[in-house]
């Protein structure tokens, strides 16, 4: 007998500890929702991945969408029939889904709509590390942001309730560790999804044409105002913490956390406002917390986004009250994570106490020890296909080609010894990039996509470069998954969220039908005749595409793991001379120095033979079936 | 018990997040207030990777603060000392001895440092470290993968958890799949009692 799912226990009032992305899906749960779309996104993914494991269980619809912009489009064509529909993204994803979710705010939704955003301050899986409470500002739609699990479910409830209320989407914002902190949740009943609704024509409100988009704009003003009503009533903005009224604390999201416990360490007795639904703030309530105190310090992540608007709201009122943060004095970084510490110090230069820790102290003890400890980053996996890939493009082009690079494992293939990969800006770049570097240089230009990013956000880049014949070659290392995030399914696996199967995209045939007149499929670990063709590609007199196909090293694993089959490492043989060539070619964790040798690490290796096929000497054994398993 | 700190570090594939998920799983069924933070994604692609548990009812924050860890569970050696930044003289570390050279070493040619160098770096910091021979004692398992569970038997046998060995064991019966559970079972008593044998004052 399997356990019934987690997410799916209809226990109210007890207790479970879930990652606030769980707590996220199983909010979702209990306001019922009918539809779920995602493009899976660190550190979002947790939040699609849970609803693709209950969804047929639980009678919802979810489905990895091919990008965040198509995610939104389906979840609020639903949400326009009255469906309840949520999307999880990354932050970054919001940029790309930004065009639709601009309009979507003046018409509005029927059903209640919920878009997750998941930021990332620190950059700890991403490419920047923007503050899309913004976003909220910016489309006029409300904003609700958890501090933890528990507020993460109940939130995500509220959210549904509150889009339905105002017919607006809802902005819930988390960030990396809010989604990725496991804490204690308490379950709520468990609601029957429901997945039909109408579709009412209303053209007015739903054909953005300029003459009715005008009128919807207007509207839009309307429900932000009657949202800042809400917000003054909110159970999610109230006075977490009583102080003596000396000094007060705004806070929000993790920061809050933060503040609670710094304050608490340095002895401050300060009066802590938390504001949980932070679009539109409550102006009158933080109003009143500016007049009761005669200093008031703004602790937030990222942006100044609070800030600005506390500050502007001492400033109409013309309020006797010092405010601190970020903008002036910078008492706190508007960059990266913040931390205990981090508030911590801002809090003792502001209130003039002193630390109880000292962390100077630490912090000398703690570089003498680390001085010359080796960095550990992360690196492409052992058997990783994508070394293969780039160590075969770096051969055919000597590394003198231009390499623009995306998002996704083989922009690992950048550091060093493989050295490959010239930039990387978002997602889609790397095929359109590449035309403008080689029309500014006339150089070789190599860009390199992931299957899953080519799905996402190449295919215009592509047809660009055959429209405008640039002369580009674009590898598609195509590992057959979403890798990074999580091995989640994608247009060219032929599989669904929903475990179905489905039709397969082919890189190669959209390439086609894209016009590019040069495709060819090659297998990465077939290194003379992918030479040979990538050569061939980077030759040809237009826009080429190479396919380089082989499954991400560690599905391929699990895979083995699952079905019994053994894992055999590669064998160094004595007819190693310590040339140290594939050390200093492939950067393999599995090839390691022992007392001045080679040796073959036999927990990290894989058996994919990679070593085995560039070794000069031939020293290295390999039963060269890792890559044999897969359909 | 206002704050308990344990800090969890290693490398990616160690079974770090699944070692953490036990100690909050553990405390929820004691009906204690627990945080557990993870890193996921790209950062775990074979680089380092750190887990924090906090466990009371003063925990609101996800991260340990500088120099307050009880416990750093250390499951490589490189790794232990670039977490020593959150432990003090009063920190108890284990230690997994199993190396993991990072490939930065044998691309500049270096060799991994021997372990009484290491654990005289550590020394400055906190006597109180023993070291744990778990990827041995997992492969007596089974499964070298059942390292983690060994570690946190060993923890468990140090008596200086908020939670009682029972609830651990609760937790791994909750989490780990039927037909793994009683070689994971077998990791922890084994690292249980590799700690337990050796009379670790604590």
């Amino acid at each position: 007998m399997s356990k019934t799912h987690m997410l799916l226990r209809n226990e109210p009032g007890e207790r479970f500890l879930l990652l606030g992305n769980e707590a996220i899906a199983r909010g979702a749960l209990e306001a019922g929702v009918g539809i779920a779309t995602t493009y899976p996104g660190t550190p979002a993914s947790e939040i699609g991945d849970s609803l693709a494991a209950v969804a047929s269980e639980a009678g919802l619809y979810m489905e990895y969408s091919t990008n965040e912009m198509v995610a939104v489009e389906v979840a609020a064509g639903a949400a326009n029939c009255g469906v309840r529909a949520l999307t999880a993204m990354k932050h970054v994803g919001l940029n790309v889904a930004a065009d639709a979710f601009m309009t979507l705010a003046y018409t509005g939704v029927k059903g209640g709509y919920v878009l997750v955003s998941a930021d990332d301050p620190n950059c700890y899986s991403s490419q920047n590390e923007q503050d899309n409470r913004l976003y909220a500002l910016f489309s006029k739609v409300p904003c609700l942001e958890p501090s933890n699990s528990q507020e993460a479910k109940d939130m995500t409830v509220s959210a549904f309730q509150l889009s339905e209320k105002l017919e607006l989407p809802v902005l819930l914002r988390t960030t990396t560790r809010v989604s990725h902190t496991r804490g204690p949740v308490i379950y709520g009943k468990l609601v029957k999804p429901k997945l039909k609704g109408e579709f009412l024509r209303e053209p007015n409100r739903l054909v953005m044409v300029p003459a009715n988009a005008r009128k919807m704009h207007i509207k839009l003003l309307d429900k932000i105002e009657k949202a800042e009503r809400i917000s003054e009533e909110s159970p999610y903005n109230f006075i977490a913490r009583k102080g003596n009224g000396e000094i007060g604390i705004i806070s929000s999201s993790s920061a809050y956390n933060y503040a609670v416990e710094a304050s608490e360490i340095l002895g401050l007795n300060a009066e802590i406002l938390k504001l949980g639904m932070t679009h539109p703030v409550p102006q009158k309530m933080i109003r009143e917390f500016l007049e009761k105190h005669e200093k008031v310090v703004i602790v937030e992540e990222l942006e100044p986004y609070l800030e600005l608007q506390v500050r502007t709201i001492a400033e109409e009122y013309e309020l006797d009250v010092a405010v601190y943060g970020k903008m002036y004095g910078k008492y706190f970084p508007r960059n990266g994570e913040l931390s205990t510490r981090l508030t911590l110090t801002g809090l003792a230069e502001i209130t003039g106490k002193k630390s109880p820790i000292n962390f100077k102290e630490i912090d000398e003890k703690y570089a003498e020890a680390v001085e010359n400890l080796p960095s550990r980053p992360p690196i492409l996996c052992p058997g990783c296909p994508h070394r293969a890939s780039t160590y075969v493009i770096k051969k055919v082009t000597g590394g003198k080609a231009v390499y623009p690079t995306d998002i996704g494992c083989y922009a690992l293939g950048f550091m060093p010894p493989l050295k490959i990969g010239d930039s990387v800006i978002c997602m889609g770049s790397s095929v359109s990039m590449a035309q403008g570097i080689r029309k500014a240089t006339d150089k070789d230009v190599v860009a390199i996509i992931g299957d899953s990013t080519f799905f996402h956000a190449a295919i215009p880049g592509l047809i660009n470069a055959v429209y405008n014949n640039h002369k580009i070659t674009l590898a598609v290392m195509d590992n057959l998954t979403t890798a990074m995030t999580g091995h989640q399914p994608h247009p060219g696996t032929g599989i669904t969220g929903m475990k179905e199967k489905a039709e397969k995209v082919l890189v190669e045939k959209v390439a086609e039908g894209c016009g590019v007149k040069y495709v060819k499929v090659v297998n990465p670990f077939k290194i003379d005749e992918a030479s040979r063709i990538l050569k061939e590609a980077i030759q040809y007199p237009g826009p080429s595409v190479v396919v380089f196909r082989a499954p991400c090293a560690l599905m391929l694993t699990n895979e083995k793991i699952r079905k019994g089959i053994k894992i055999k490492p590669c064998k160094l043989t004595d007819k190693c001379t310590n040339c140290m060539a594939c050390i200093e070619l492939l950067g393999c964790p599995a090839l390691i120095i022992d007392r001045g040798k080679v040796k073959i690490d036999e927990n990290l290796c894989v058996g994919c033979g990679l070593c085995s096929s560039i070794c000069p000497y031939k020293a290295i054994e390999c039963s060269e079936t890792f890559q044999e398993v897969s359909e | 018990m206002k704050e308990f700190n344990i800090v969890l570090a290693g490398v990616g594939g160690q079974g770090i997040l699944f070692a953490s998920r036990i100690l909050g799983t553990a405390s929820i069924k004691e009906g204690l207030n627990v945080r557990v933070s993870e890193i996921h994604g790209m950062a775990q692609r074979g680089g380092a990777v750190i887990s924090n548990v906090r466990i009371g009812e003063n925990v609101f924050a996800p991260t340990v603060l500088d120099g307050r860890a009880d416990i750093l569970l250390g499951f490589e050696p490189l790794e232990t000392i670039r977490n020593l930044k959150f432990t003090s003289e009063k920190t108890f570390i284990l230690m997994n001895d199993e190396a993991v050279p990072p490939p930065e070493l044998a691309r500049t040619q270096r060799e991994y440092p021997s372990l009484d160098e290491i654990i005289k770096k550590i020394r400055r910091f906190t006597e109180k470290i023993v070291i744990i021979k778990a990827a041995d004692l997992a492969l007596k398992a089974g499964n070298i993968l059942t390292r983690n569970v060994v570690m946190i038997g060993a923890l468990a046998a140090t008596e200086l958890l908020p939670v009682k060995t029972e609830s651990l064991r609760e937790a791994m019966v909750e989490l780990v799949p039927e037909k793994y559970l009683d070689m994971n079972l077998k990791a922890f008593d084994l690292g249980y009692n590799f700690v337990k044998e050796r009379k670790v004052k604590v």
